[in-house]
């Protein structure tokens, strides 16, 4: 048997890779997908809550206090709480990824749709725009590039939240970092398990800021 | 009207919600299904690592795909037998679920203690608690063998004769833990010690080796004890109530698989502190993963076929059809 913890950090993490690379491309693909997965519901879901709230800023203040108020709880105690309901497993990382995912979405969603300027708007209704039209030909190109932002906050933050799926029966790439924290001299295991969780969390953000930059349309 | 909308929200999102959880999406499926044997590990690498030794077991007797939970914090650990998501446990530990599970007081003598959550378990849970493994993973004052030697120390009690000479590390919970802290030791042997230094355990086990303290207070099991050659010392007037290790199951899932007892009580008595303490050290100081740990060790003891009770392992089985 080879003694790892003698060799010098880079050797042991590649050392790690090459013995564990299969194991390790397993867990990244499942915290991508259980991340990607409740940003995706949470877009399906906010976006178009998002235009309602636009159109009704009554109530949007409330929505969006209520929403940032969910933002404070930490999240694995929201994870427990969840996981009373869900029961444990991948399922209850999405959920919890979409619940922290749905503000910053919300909220992008309605400063975009309420910052699109009254008079293009009025514009669109001279030219006999139908509601639907006015929606999908001006209001949403014009604040997708916004919307976006919003969406590529709540990527960064699932990627950290899928991070705690270790701890509810989910796996993921928090597996490796937790065997590293509970070996008696494991930083080359916890880097094993941060370096992907970084690359994760940084690709998909300079991903997500150039379909930003490609969609805003004062850039064209 | 906008109440109306707002209920059909609601409705949605809860909607939404339930149907999430019943069906699983591509590429996340298989994690825990809570059908079948369901083993749950621990937050330690010796609780995850007991997980993966019954699965072991589980797969060369039974024969089906036990899946194992690990990194469950004890309170979840619980949780998720209500919920039904899991139905065994790798390992309990009778001091831990006494206070923690079961919302007792500590008690200290070792048999009382498992009988109560034996009991307990049972009448509460419908769950059964199985006989020990044969360790225990408590907290314990810790000397090097060369300190031991020098002085004749064998039991805690002794140190009262170097409380001014030996400096102490400590764990720093334990300061400040009621019940079995430092004021509840101060209270049992009537003493205090001059040189008290509480530390992270890991700096602990450095200090130890490194001379800088003669005395620690670490787990039982740890896997630095053998590796940096130190002699646990006992304690003689029962200051630290018993944390005997002991599988848990479900009382439905040993009726659909009564085999599952029948394991249980071939790993009765089978690991003791220092064997434990070998295994977490592999796994902790080699970076092994505690699966691959705990399938090598059941392959060394021939997954203990040899022992009562006799159960056919499933090569067997089918060589006989």
């Amino acid at each position: 048997m080879t003694d790892i913890t003698q060799l010098p950090l880079w050797e042991q993490l590649i050392y790690y890779y090459q013995m564990n690379g299969a194991y390790v491309f397993d867990q990244f693909l499942r915290h991508f997908l259980m991340a990607i997965y409740g940003v995706l519901f949470a877009a399906i879901f906010a976006i178009p809550f998002g235009f309602y709230l636009a159109r009704n800023a009554k109530i949007a203040d409330w929505i969006l206090a209520i929403a940032n108020v969910i933002q404070t709880v930490p999240s694995l105690a929201m994870l427990s709480i969840l996981m009373l309901a869900v029961g444990l497993g991948p399922n209850l990382v999405v959920i919890t990824v979409f619940i922290y995912s749905v503000l910053p979405i919300l909220r992008n969603t309605y400063t975009g749709v309420q910052n699109v300027d009254e008079n293009i708007l009025d514009v669109g209704k001279g030219m006999g725009m139908t509601k639907w039209q006015l929606i999908y030909k001006v209001e949403l190109p014009l604040s997708l590039s916004v919307i976006m932002g919003g969406v590529r906050n709540a990527f960064i933050m699932g990627v950290g939240v899928a991070t705690l799926g270790t701890f509810v029966g989910a796996s993921g790439l928090g597996d490796i970092l937790q065997l590293g924290v509970n070996a008696s001299d494991g930083a080359s295991v916890i880097l094993a398990g941060v370096i992907p969780i970084s690359i994760m969390a940084i690709v998909g953000d300079l991903f997500l800021t150039w379909v930003e930059k490609r969609l805003d349309p004062t850039s064209k | 009207m906008s109440m109306r909308k707002w209920k059909k929200k609601l409705m949605m999102i809860t909607s939404t919600l339930f149907i999430l959880t019943g069906c699983s999406l591509p590429g996340l499926g298989g994690s825990v299904t809570g059908e079948g044997i369901s083993i749950t590990g621990g937050t330690s690498t010796e609780m995850d690592m007991m997980g993966y030794l019954i699965e072991g077991m589980v797969e060369h007797y039974i024969g089906v795909d036990a899946n194992v939970i690990t990194n469950l914090s004890s309170g979840m650990n619980h949780q998720a037998f209500l919920t039904g998501d899991a139905n065994v446990s790798g390992v309990r530990y009778t001091g831990t679920s006494l206070t923690g599970e079961l919302g007792k007081e500590a008690v200290t003598d070792p048999e009382k203690a498992e009988q109560i959550v034996i009991d307990s378990f049972k009448e509460e849970y419908n769950q059964n608690w199985y006989p020990s493994y044969g360790f225990s993973n408590t907290y314990a004052f810790m000397v090097r063998a060369e300190t031991a030697e020098e002085y004749g120390l064998e039991k805690v009690s002794q140190l009262e004769e170097f409380k001014d000479e030996f400096s102490v590390g400590v764990d720093t919970s334990w300061m400040t833990r009621e019940g079995d802290g430092y004021d509840a030791f101060v209270e049992t042997y009537g003493f205090e010690f001059n040189d008290i230094f509480p530390m992270s355990l890991g700096l602990l086990y450095t200090a130890l080796s490194g001379e800088e303290i003669d005395v620690g207070l670490g787990y039982s099991t740890d896997g630095q004890i053998p590796a940096e050659d130190l002699v646990l010392l006992e304690d003689d007037l029962n200051l630290f109530p018993p944390y005997d290790a002991s599988p848990l199951a479900t009382a439905e899932i040993v009726e659909e698989y009564p085999e599952l007892e029948d394991i249980f009580y071939k790993l009765e008595g089978k690991i003791d502190e220092e064997q434990m303490q070998e295994l977490n050290y592999l796994s902790e100081n080699y970076l092994l993963e505690p699966r691959t740990v705990a399938f090598n060790w059941l392959e060394e003891n021939n997954y203990f076929e040899d022992t009562e009770p006799y159960l056919e392992p499933v090569e067997g089985k089918e060589l006989n059809e």
